[in-house]
């Protein structure tokens, strides 16, 4: 089983066409874990893991697919052309009704045909495995098939011929149940069905934008509290650098906060940074930002 | 004089006096400037009190590579201070201005040549490669003063 599992999974090419970001209830959530990837590869993005287990919805220790991107890292993707967000809710309900039309027949052939083919791929691959395994059962036979010959004569009352039953059903093993773990198969593949308009994107963050380009991977901040904390190269990796809350041009910051924050900083091996967009002033271009890092000075 | 002016110039003494004598500087100095919101104020640490995490590397670097045991020596260098009282409220726009106000390195700082600084790649931390960078001295009502550094960019934490 565990080798047809990873047999069946070769490495795949990145997907052609944009990422789907599924927008859900407010939330911006991606299903496919070839996304996963390509966005953590490739855009420096890892977000936050938030499926559970049906069996066991309560825990929420080992958490799995769909991961949740935030609104700011979601609109990223999108500027850059990685991505397209999708409304779920009407999508779905668009692609329902669109099922008893005509389209809907030929997408449901299409649909069945995909679950055919994979079948018979897993059944295919199934069956070479059962082969790989008789030839090894088969070879260990021979080698001991001197002391089967020997041994039965005498006590013919259990001797009874190879049942015919027993074999039927080995001929007939169940296969392993394919659950599809995305509805992908339901899409086209290169359309961008129920994407959002422009003018409905989440806003964009200059100051995340900022730490993403310069190779930031970011964590949500409660932990530290913060809007966010900041990583150097991928968290897997490396420790936060940072614990960092982004502000408008003009907001006022009360020094307690600067100092409780640097201190808080300082005493976790990270240093505090904030920064903000410049307001757009005359001869500054637009996502302008300013940083700044404090930490204790240590007198 | 208005109050506020007042206000800044008590903040400024508060702050020269605990640096001269709970801190042991010398060489204070007030320094204003048009372009400056307030009176910032740079002086000599008695030890050297910022050391990048990369400059440490390469200071370990040579260290390794001289006699065991010896060290090099770590003059102080001139800091800006920026007083300020705990219950102010600066924006990002004013942190701005100070900083696009001041050089990295404040008046009278050793000059450090290009050809010093192939010599020994950690001394150009004190002069080419030295960012901005300013003491926050945040003042309370009981005169508790304390000292944050606070950088221009994005500085990587010290390894303390």
């Amino acid at each position: 089983m565990a080798a047809m599992m990873t047999s069946t999974q070769p490495p795949q090419p990145p997907q052609p066409g944009p990422i789907r970001i599924s927008l859900i209830a407010g939330r911006y959530l991606l299903f496919s874990i070839d996304s996963v990837m390509e966005i953590r590869r490739k855009h420096g993005l890892c977000c936050v893991l938030t499926g559970t287990m049906p069996q066991n919805p309560t825990q929420n220790l080992f958490l799995g697919l769909p991961i949740e991107l935030r609104a700011e890292e979601a609109r990223l993707l999108v500027e850059r052309g990685a991505a397209y967000i999708a409304d779920e809710t009407s999508d779905h309900l668009a692609k329902l009704k669109e099922m008893s039309s005509e389209a809907g027949d030929k997408r449901r052939e299409a649909y069945l045909r995909g679950l055919k083919e994979k079948r018979r791929t897993a059944k295919r691959l199934f069956n070479e495995e059962k082969a790989a395994v008789k030839k090894m059962h088969e070879g260990k036979r021979k080698g001991g098939s001197k002391k089967e010959k020997a041994a039965p004569a005498t006590d013919s009352l259990f001797e009874s011929p190879t049942s015919p039953v027993v074999e039927a059903a080995a001929k007939k093993e169940v296969l392993p149940a394919i659950t599809p773990s995305t509805s992908s198969a339901l899409l086209d593949k290169d359309s961008i069905s129920g994407a959002i308009a422009d003018d409905e994107l989440p806003e964009s963050s200059a100051f995340y934008r900022y730490l993403n380009t310069r190779g930031y991977f970011t964590t949500p901040g409660l932990r530290f509290g913060g809007d966010y904390s900041a990583y150097p190269g991928d968290p897997m990796r490396y420790h936060a650098h940072f614990l960092a809350n982004c502000y408008s041009w003009n907001d006022k910051i009360p020094m307690l906060d600067i100092v409780t924050s640097g201190r808080l900083g300082t005493a976790v091996k990270k240093s505090f940074l904030f920064g903000a967009e410049r307001e757009e002033e005359e001869g500054k271009k637009e996502g302008d930002v300013r940083m700044f890092c404090v930490e204790w000075a240590g007198m | 004089m208005t109050l506020n002016h007042q206000r800044t110039e008590a903040l400024t003494k508060i702050v020269l006096n605990n640096l001269q004598h709970q801190h042991d500087w010398t060489h204070l100095h007030p320094h204003s400037q048009l372009n400056l919101p307030r009176t910032v104020i740079y002086g000599l640490p008695p030890k050297r009190l910022y050391v990048h995490p990369d400059e440490q590397v390469e200071i370990i670097k040579a260290e390794k590579e001289m006699r065991a045991g010896d060290r090099i020596p770590q003059e102080p260098e001139l800091e800006w201070v920026l007083p300020l009282h705990l219950s102010e409220k600066w924006s990002p726009a004013e942190f701005a201005a100070v900083f696009d106000a001041i050089d990295s390195r404040p008046p009278g700082s050793t000059e450090i040549s290009p050809e010093e600084e192939e010599r020994s790649p950690w001394l150009a931390w004190k002069g080419s490669r030295r960012g901005k960078r300013v003491l926050l001295a945040t003042v309370q009502d009981d005169s508790t003063v304390t000292y944050y550094w606070m950088h221009d960019g994005l500085v990587k934490p010290r390894q303390n």
